[in-house]
């Protein structure tokens, strides 16, 4: 079956998304951006462009640059929207025969949905070479707004542009669906969404049956300034800097389009960078010259003066917002604040801190964020595209390990063999040795939880793998395989490869744990990391002062006689000393002994090294930092 | 015997249900490890890219640093430090053009190309109409993809 495009139609630019792998992914267009102009033109040389190409030359072409034309779909020649925007729009409008409007490209008239239509071509096109299948059907995002006239001119554009529009959703729906608001549950939600040139607010009623599992989505009232959006924040920058820079250096640049266009740029990426840094230089050397010679634009912004800047625009956000949700019907939802459950962010312009920061205080609730904001409702509309297609069915969902599952090793450590949120069913192998000589059998101790020691986790089985045939410590190896299946049953098995004997356990609740359980557990291991590591600290250094004392026993027992009686005592003093701060809990004690023992210990690889230079015998190869399982 | 048809009925139904259960599971299987397999490809691909992306990051940052030489030694009399400004430009170009950094050849009476050229103004020229008057600001591309386009002015009619 063909897929289903998710095509987010914005008045400036677009975005459309697909699922793959039952997730929604952005498409990149042709030249390799995650958003496209809606821009429609017809060049000078009599070429029609779409997108990017046509925005680059909309400056010298005017007339047959056609853009927003999404403000006029679906429109009646008479309202007062399209009376407005006559005003401004580059390209020339007129009525149409039916009342409607129509757009002039080249010679010839067009209605706003061929323009459209354009667009919807060049995406689908753009989808086409980059999924390498043909698209023919499509879910195509309208603001909340948008009457039944202007829904059927957007389907409309979807059909003339080859597609098979399988719905038309409201954008605000949309942005919900991309985060999953939608889940059996009965629940109000505000959708605020700041894009380029427009702002919406949204008031959407979800209501889910539980008996039918059927969902509705109800829109309570919508709101917002179809001439208010981040192009007017960087209008604003681009002002006060201009302004400054008269004051400072008594030199007017606003008309000189390059410093302009260098101011411009500027100023996004300074507008970009406050969004995470306190404060950044604006440094635009040789911005302009005068009679005493070139002049430099230095300044420092800060996001306190930004936001100052801006304050209007962002309070006039908010106040349509109360009226939206507050408003007695028809001008708003006729609700108090604190009944909407959840707030969506929408639009570029909402990482913007004070922009988050005034609409958290207004509902005293965090907002969904998370989701790129330019590309949220194009993830929604793949999302619900998704549905309609059959990806997202309740038996491809995976589930995910709420904890970490580990084995005991030397020292009480749990070593994680599947770490949380991992997705099942999944496998782990790791290889483990033992701890002493000769030991025959270890145990395999399995806890599940986020705390560096056993102890502090939950167990959840214990068994003993008996039969190793004895050998030096480090030298069995003792292969411990975690498999958890897709209903959370875990398998834990233990072999020993020299014997191949196979020890396992199988466990049914490894994942069964209660909400409540799970929480607190990871509130535990938060609580105590700061302890926990200073205790993994310790024990790491008694494994290591432990495997050296082993190393020098046993290199001293090795070379025999060729070590002189003198370096043999001053080895064992070492090891004495060693011991007796090994069995405390001072980690540094431990580890300058260890390290004086460690020393001492080189100098019996000198005199084995000197030995060996007529004999040439290999040396030991015994790797003993290998963890080890702990049943000593 | 009544009896005997009912059961086997039934069981002939259990089968179809769980054959129908059955091919669906495989069908989910089969689609989620292609998605598996399509995914290792496309995040190699991803990985591939990722540099690409992070150098084209960088690049892109250093361009308006190119911009500031390029004004500096045009405004600059003194010809010992414009001599050096120049050098140094060159320094910095030749460490890009060894990342893959290339210059778009935009020159006055060339044919507007939007695939290449930004326009952000007119001016009147010898040039015919619609051609390129004058490049007001360097593109560039980075391996083959335009990281910045050519800022030009288009010529217009003469009034002459």
């Amino acid at each position: 079956m063909s897929k289903i495009l998710g095509i987010d139609l914005g008045t400036t630019n677009s975005a459309m998304a697909i699922m793959e792998g039952g997730e929604p992914k952005v498409l990149e267009n042709h030249e390799g951006n995650r958003t496209t102009p809606s821009i429609i033109a017809l060049s000078k040389a009599n070429e029609r462009l779409a997108g990017l190409l046509a925005k680059r030359q909309g400056v010298v072409n005017p007339k047959n640059t056609i853009n927003s034309v999404k403000r006029l779909i679906g429109r009646k020649w008479t309202d007062a929207e399209v009376q407005r925007d006559k005003q401004w729009l580059s390209y020339d409008i007129r009525e149409s025969a039916h009342g409607g409007v129509e757009v002039k490209l080249g010679d010839r008239w067009h209605t706003p949905e061929e323009i459209s239509a354009m667009v919807l071509q060049k995406l689908k096109a753009d989808a086409e070479a980059k999924t390498g299948e043909t698209i023919s059907e499509a879910i195509i995002t309208v603001p909340a707004y948008f009457d039944d006239t202007q829904r059927q001119a957007t389907k409309n554009a979807g059909e003339i542009a080859g597609f098979n529009v399988r719905r038309i959703i409201n954008e605000p729906t949309a942005a919900a669906f991309a985060y999953g608001v939608n889940k059996m549950k009965n629940e109000k939600i505000a959708v605020y969404d700041f894009g380029g040139g427009t702002f919406d607010i949204s008031v959407l009623e979800i209501g889910f049956d539980p008996e039918t599992k059927e969902q509705t989505v109800e829109v309570k009232a919508t709101g917002g300034d179809t001439h208010l959006g981040g192009d007017d924040f960087d209008k604003k920058i681009i002002e006060h800097l201009v302004s400054e820079y008269k004051k400072a250096e008594g030199v007017d640049i606003s008309n000189d389009p390059l410093a302009i266009q260098r101011l411009k740029e500027a100023a996004e990426r300074a507008k970009h960078e406050l969004s995470t840094a306190m404060e950044t230089e604006i440094n635009l050397p040789y911005i302009t010259s005068d009679a005493s010679g070139p002049k430099h634009f230095m300044m420092k912004l800060t996001r306190a003066k930004l936001e100052d800047l801006v304050r209007e625009y962002i309070d006039r956000s908010i106040a349509l917002v109360k009226e939206a949700v507050t408003a007695p019907a028809p001008k708003g939802a006729g609700l108090k604040l604190s009944d909407i459950g959840e707030v969506v962010l929408v639009g570029g312009q909402t990482r913007m801190p004070a922009i988050e920061e005034a609409v958290k205080n207004l509902f005293g609730k965090e907002p969904h964020k998370g989701i790129n904001p330019d590309e949220v409702v194009s993830i929604g509309a793949a999302v619900q595209a998704g549905i309609l297609q059959g990806d997202v069915k309740d038996i491809l969902l995976l589930d995910v390990t709420p904890l970490t599952l580990s084995i005991e090793t030397l020292g009480s450590v749990a070593t994680p063999m599947i770490p949380k949120n991992t997705t099942i069913p999944t496998t782990k192998s790791q290889v483990f040795s033992t701890a002493a000589d000769n030991q025959t059998s270890v145990e395999i101790h399995i806890g599940q939880g986020e705390r560096p020691m056993m102890a502090d986790n939950k167990t959840l089985a214990r068994f003993i793998l008996d039969g190793i045939p004895p050998s030096p410590r480090g030298v069995p190896q003792v292969e411990v395989t975690f498999d958890i299946d897709a209903n959370g049953i875990l398998n834990v098995s233990a072999k020993d490869k020299a014997s191949g004997k196979t020890q396992s356990v199988r466990i049914e609740a490894s994942t069964a744990l209660s909400k409540e359980e799970i929480e607190r557990l990871k509130q535990e291991a938060m609580a105590h990391a700061a302890e926990d590591e200073k205790k993994r600290g310790v024990i790491e250094a008694k494994n290591h002062a432990e495997t050296l004392i082993y190393t020098a026993e046993k290199a001293m027992k090795d070379a025999g006689e060729k070590v002189p009686q003198e370096l043999k005592d001053s080895i064992n003093t070492k090891i004495t000393n060693l011991n007796a701060v090994k069995t405390g809990e001072d980690k540094e004690a431990i580890e300058v002994k260890t390290q004086e023992l460690s020393e001492e210990l080189q100098k019996i690889g000198e005199i084995m090294y000197k030995e060996n230079k007529a004999g040439d015998t290999p040396t030991d190869q015994t790797n003993h930092d290998q963890p080890s399982t702990g049943n000593n | 015997m009544e009896e005997e048809k009912k059961e086997i009925t039934e069981k002939e139904l259990d089968i179809e249900t769980i054959q129908k259960e059955r091919n669906e599971y495989l069908e989910g299987w089969k689609r989620a490890k292609a998605d598996f397999i399509n995914y290792k490809n496309e995040e190699t691909e991803r990985t591939k890219r990722f540099s690409a992306i992070t150098k084209e990051m960088i690049v892109a940052d250093i361009l308006p640093v190119l911009d500031s030489f390029e004004l500096g030694i045009m405004s600059s009399k003194d010809e010992q430090s414009k001599k050096g400004m120049e050098l140094i430009r060159m320094q910095l170009e030749e460490v890009l053009r060894r990342n893959g950094l290339e210059k778009i050849n935009a020159s006055p009476g060339d044919q507007f190309n939007p695939l290449y050229h930004e326009a952000i103004g007119e001016k009147e020229s010898e040039y015919a109409e619609g051609t390129i008057a004058e490049e007001v600001g360097i593109g560039y591309t980075l391996d083959g993809r335009i990281v910045r386009p050519t800022r030009v002015k288009i010529s217009k009619e003469s009034k002459k």
